[in-house]
């Protein structure tokens, strides 16, 4: 057993283990789900350092055949692009934890669904087998519906749970048909990603099949991962979601039909890829550019963040889309940022509206002196999401717009408009609005997070940390990606040389 | 040199960390640590020039920041003579601010958070004037944004001051579009983002940016006309005196506003000869703008921030018409001045109780004698009065503009003129009047610790032109060309005594503006400052808002209206094409199990 086994384990026993405490005892679940999360933060923070950069390929493997006539089994381990999403999952389970104190209605099966969407999640992303991979990401999926359904909040919530599920699964279900088409295509009998990988080094996947099967997985992942035109199931739903369950879909399950992206659909189907990501270098657009403009509208503060993280999704894609080395490792970078701040922001407005019920910016106004901590997290965390430097996420949509220029100047163009220009106006409005300015306080108790600011705390630290030394982390995430972008750099080269349009005044 | 520049750049940031987590409650400890911070800081900058003499040091000290194929982004220092002279100046008036600030500041709520703030931006602006790239320099360009941001919105329960802050950075954030693309243009086309490698490769081939070489430095130039306040984003500024008094001196006089044109001067030989002319038609229209804008405001601290703006049009100007050494000699000189003058505002306005229209003061000059005596010192440096430093700095820029461009030398000259009217204007009415307001019959000097940083600029302002800084600047910049000197002389000094007869004339003894009914209709549109947020606004409002009242309809009404609906369209039409097929007619079963057996037997057997 690998330090990566124990890391997803933890919570699934956890969670197992948590079916047998009987009804009466409340307090033991949520100390139990603590427990867990925390064993796997830590263990994933070891594992992080004990990651070898030098290594291009997997480490902490473990393989245990399931069914081998279907070439199917369960099969983990890391690489640098999972490394910081396993990493950043863990942190941010334990955070949705801490935050999830306001839970007190059928506590238990709210921690035990909690707990299988953390082991779900972290199994995805360690995942090397395809079937295993899906079925993981299920486990983590449908707890969302549930949490939604039974401890969301506001009228709309069931609207929400209706809408969340109704577009994920579509999303889930192209995913699926392309990964069976895909299974079938190769003929490598299996579903194991490096036997697969091995064996389209030589029978690579012809092209008329990848032209059908590329758009399939990406038009399923994005829907996970709420690509324009897909994407208003987000910010609704994170609107209804209690607040453990939006920090652990914003910031850690929708990065996985990101990850699957880049694990499985571009290294398989390099030519299909290089076509459409012509394409989803302009949809990423409706993310940063539309959505940045409907987030300006909003006057609640969890559609506003919901759009925003809608937006923020935009910059990765424009990242993939340059399949390069500088772009594709921010892309991962802001994959990586953005969880921990996506988490953080959530958690920041589900404490505000746990303690007034209402997340109306109008109801707000002036509150930086009476919540002093809460109001400087959330400002730090409206900077971050603004881009600024100081913060993982700058870093990361910094070497997204340097690594896409190359190949995209127009779009590139236009996002750097939407991150710089209108992010900043929506972030600062909401800043004016809830914190500065006169006083305004909504009906409930205030308390400025005192005993329960951990949470924030550890949240807040990571993505400075990200943003302070970004090597740290690109050390380890830039050999996998490497090997993941192979297909690419040999062509690029035979490609580029291209009159460059003139961009620059217009 | 450079682990000493690091430890200067490091220790504010270091006294705004400590003072954020550990002395909030604790205003003098915060003080203190914050003062010394920036004294240390100055004493390092001292140092390092007094070792190196405007030598350059060589790069040694390298650590890697970013470093992602090959986009690889350093985080070294620069030590030429042009960062080592602007070390000094930002942390030697920075120094002096921020022990003035003592004294403003000690009965306010939150003095801890506010030189948390002055800290943090000393270290944002150390890293600007250190940067040795662009990405580098954009970063710490982003932090200045910040600091400054949160120093406008000091005071943010007033709404005006939460405004203004919001405002001030999202107009900055409009330049830094502009300046993060040119820097995307600059490293596609050169492959490279370190200023010496880019002095290198231009130096050897001039058109190296190819026929985008124009745009790629107007690009550049967009994040000055931001940071800067340039026409047309030159609207944030006049707000930002939102703040309190010492940091509209530091922030919004004196250093961060002159980073734009410190970059310029840093990254000029990447300008074309067309690009430059854009930049010095920009800074000329900025000068005469703002000049005109202030003869009609009545808020001591507005008049002073047109103030502002209109010299660093001249300094803009001054980089436009190929005189980088000038541009920095008057952005030195000025930042001596200009800070004098904010410092000895705020010193008035501290007198008489925070309040700021000029009207209703006066009579100061007998009662705040060190204040009147500093303030008129930095009055006559800004008008050009010999033998003040302002005389000296303003004359090269007059003589630049007579040399190269005719018609920005008569504008400079207008601009002049203009200068002193409305600084003698506010001398006049706020000093040497008689008061007009209780507070001011009543106002007493301010403490020492507030008067002795006014003595010290004072003596900077006077010496400013004796001892060499533009020397220095030439050596690090290269000698300009400069135009007739005698002329540009007769021009400032015969500049200065029209502003100042005509000022004394409308304003000696006067209780009330007599120019505001004289102009009519034009004195609105001055005060007014021409209109430009209004207009802005609607802008703003017709297209960006438009869009996004739009696109959040075509959101919540059609994509997740048809969206849903669609899916469960898509199902129920599904099931209903299904139920079509469930008559209960055994006739019809019949009929389809005969067609669909004829199909089979049709496709595999025939």
């Amino acid at each position: 057993m690998t330090i990566l086994t124990y890391i997803v384990l933890s919570p699934l026993l956890m969670a197992a283990l948590l079916l047998l405490v009987p009804n009466t005892s409340q307090l033991r679940t949520r100390w139990g789900a603590l427990l867990a999360t925390l064993v796997s933060a830590i263990l994933a923070t070891i594992a992080f350092f004990k990651f070898d950069p030098a290594i291009a390929g997997y480490q902490f493997e473990q393989k245990i055949p399931w069914s081998s006539t279907l070439g199917i089994s369960f099969h983990l381990g890391v690489d640098g692009l999972s490394l910081g999403l396993i990493w950043m999952g863990a942190i941010v389970s334990f955070a949705a934890c801490c935050l999830s104190k306001d839970i007190v209605e059928r506590e238990k099966e709210y921690y035990i669904l909690l707990l299988l969407m953390t082991g779900g999640i972290l199994g995805a992303f360690a995942s090397l087998d395809l079937v295993s991979m899906y079925v993981l990401h299920e486990l983590a999926l449908v707890p969302t519906f549930i949490m939604i359904g039974v401890w969301g909040r506001g009228k709309d919530r069931n609207y929400a749970a209706y809408k969340i599920t109704l577009y994920l699964s579509a999303g889930a279900l192209l995913t699926l048909a392309g990964l069976i088409a895909l299974y079938i295509q190769t003929g490598a009998k299996s579903f194991d990603l490096p036997e697969i990988m091995g064996f389209a080094v030589n029978h690579p996947i012809s092209l008329p099949a990848q032209n059908y099967i590329f758009p399939l997985l990406l038009f399923g992942l994005g829907i996970l991962v709420s690509l324009w035109p897909f994407h208003t199931w987000a910010p609704l739903g994170y609107a209804a979601a209690p607040t453990g369950t939006a920090m652990m879909h914003a910031g850690v399950i929708k990065k996985f039909g990101l990850f699957a992206l880049l694990r499985i659909a571009l290294p398989l189907m390099p030519d299909a890829a290089q076509l459409w990501m012509q394409i989803l270098a302009w949809l990423c657009l409706g993310n940063i550019l539309y959505c940045g403009l409907v987030a300006l509208k909003q006057k609640n503060i969890n559609l506003l963040l919901g759009n925003s993280s809608v937006a923020h999704m935009g910059i990765v894609f424009l990242g993939i889309a340059s399949l390069n080395l500088i772009g594709v490792t921010g892309a991962v970078f802001v994959m990586i940022a953005h969880g921990l701040l996506a988490a953080l922001s959530f958690g920041l407005s589900g404490y505000l509206y746990q303690q007034t019920k209402t997340l109306e910016i109008g109801r707000y106004g002036g509150l930086l002196r009476e919540l002093p901590f809460l109001g400087t997290c959330m400002i730090m965390a409206l900077f971050a999401g603004c881009g600024l430097p100081g913060f993982g996420n700058f870093v990361g949509e910094l070497s997204v717009f340097f690594g896409a220029w190359k190949e995209h100047k127009v779009p590139v163009i236009i996002a750097c408009w939407g991150a710089l220009v209108i992010g900043s106006i929506y972030m600062l409005r909401a800043i004016r609005a809830i914190w500065h300015g006169p006083i305004t306080k909504p009906d409930g108790v205030m308390c400025d997070a005192a005993g329960n600011r951990l949470p924030f705390v550890i949240l807040l630290a990571a993505l400075i940390w990200l943003g302070v030394c970004p090597n740290w982390l690109v050390r380890r995430i830039e050999p996998s990606l490497k090997t993941i972008l192979q297909p690419f750099s040999n062509r690029s080269q035979a490609v580029t040389p291209m009159p460059i349009p003139p961009v620059a005044k217009r | 040199m450079a682990p000493l520049a690091l430890i200067a750049l490091f220790l504010p940031l270091a006294s705004a960390v400590a003072i954020a987590l550990f002395t909030r409650r604790n205003a003098s400890v915060s003080a203190g640590i914050s003062i010394g911070a920036s004294l240390g800081a100055f004493l390092i900058s001292a140092l390092i020039f007094n070792q190196l003499r405007g030598a350059t040091a060589p790069e040694t000290l390298n650590p890697n920041w970013l470093s992602i194929g090959d986009f690889k982004v350093d985080f070294g220092v620069t030590l030429d003579a042009l960062s080592q002279l602007m070390l000094l100046v930002v942390t030697g008036v920075g120094s002096a601010i921020h022990i003035y600030s003592w004294g403003y500041m000690r009965a306010d709520r939150s003095v801890s958070r506010y030189f948390a703030g002055l800290s943090l931006f000393m270290f944002s602006m150390l890293g600007i004037v250190l940067a040795r790239n662009f990405v580098q320099m954009f970063i710490f360009w982003e932090l200045v944004g910040v600091s400054s941001y949160l120093l406008i919105g000091h005071w943010y329960e007033r709404a005006s001051a939460a405004d203004a802050a919001k405002k001030a950075f999202i107009t900055n954030r409009i330049g830094d579009f502009g300046f993060l693309l040119g820097i995307l243009m600059v490293w596609a086309a050169l492959g490279t983002i370190n200023f010496s490698s880019i002095a290198d490769i231009m130096k050897a081939n001039p058109l190296a940016l190819g026929a985008l070489g124009t745009g790629t430095g107007l690009l550049i130039f967009c994040g000055c006309v931001g940071k800067s306040a340039q026409f047309p984003l030159h609207v944030w500024l006049p707000d930002a005196m939102e703040g309190p008094t010492p940091v509209s001196a530091l922030i919004h006089a004196a250093t961060m506003v002159a980073a734009g044109v410190y970059m310029l001067c840093r990254v000029f030989i990447l300008f074309t000869p067309e690009a430059l002319s854009v930049i010095a038609w920009i800074g000329g229209g900025t000068a005469i703008l703002a000049a005109l804008m202030a003869v009609q405001q009545n808020d001591i601290k507005r008049i002073l921030a047109y103030s502002t703006l209109s010299q660093l049009g001249y300094m803009v100007m001054a980089v436009g018409l190929g005189g980088p050494a000038t541009a920095m000699f008057h952005l030195t000189t000025h930042a001596f001045f200009k800070a004098l003058l904010f410092l000895g505002a705020g010193s008035v306005i501290y007198a008489l109780h925070h309040e700021q229209d000029i009207w209703k003061m006066g009579g100061l000059k007998s009662k705040m004698s060190v204040t009147f005596w500093t303030f008129l010192i930095a009055t006559l440096a800004l008008c050009g009065v010999p033998p003040f430093s302002g005389f000296f700095s303003k004359d090269e820029i007059l003589a630049l503009a007579l040399g190269h461009n005719m018609p920005l030398f008569v504008i400079a000259s207008i601009v002049a003129v203009l200068t002193t009217f409305y600084m003698f204007r506010l001398v006049i009415v706020a000093f040497i009047n008689p008061a007009k307001s209780d507070p001011a019959s009543h106002a007493h000097e301010s403490p020492s610790v507030m008067t002795l940083p006014l003595v010290f600029l004072a003596v900077l302002t006077i010496a400013g032109g004796f001892i060499g800084i533009d020397k220095l600047y030439e050596v690090a910049l290269g000698k300009t060309e400069l135009g007739n000197h005698t002329v540009a002389m007769a021009a400032g000094l015969g500049a200065f005594a029209i502003g100042l007869i005509a000022a004394w004339t409308l304003y000696a003894n006067a209780t009330a503006d007599s120019l505001t009914t004289r102009l009519g209709a034009m004195a609105h549109w001055m005060r007014d400052r021409f209109y430009f947020d209004e207009c802005y606004e609607w802008l703003n409002r017709w297209t960006q808002e438009l869009l996004a009242t739009v696109a959040d309809w075509f959101d919540r009404w059609i994509i997740a209206g048809a969206g849903v609906k669609g899916l469960s369209l898509a199902a129920e039409l599904g099931g209903g094409l299904l139920r079509l097929m469930q008559t209960g007619n055994v006739q019809t079963y019949a009929l389809l199990i005969a067609l669909a057996t004829a199909l089979l037997f049709w496709r595999y057997i025939l």
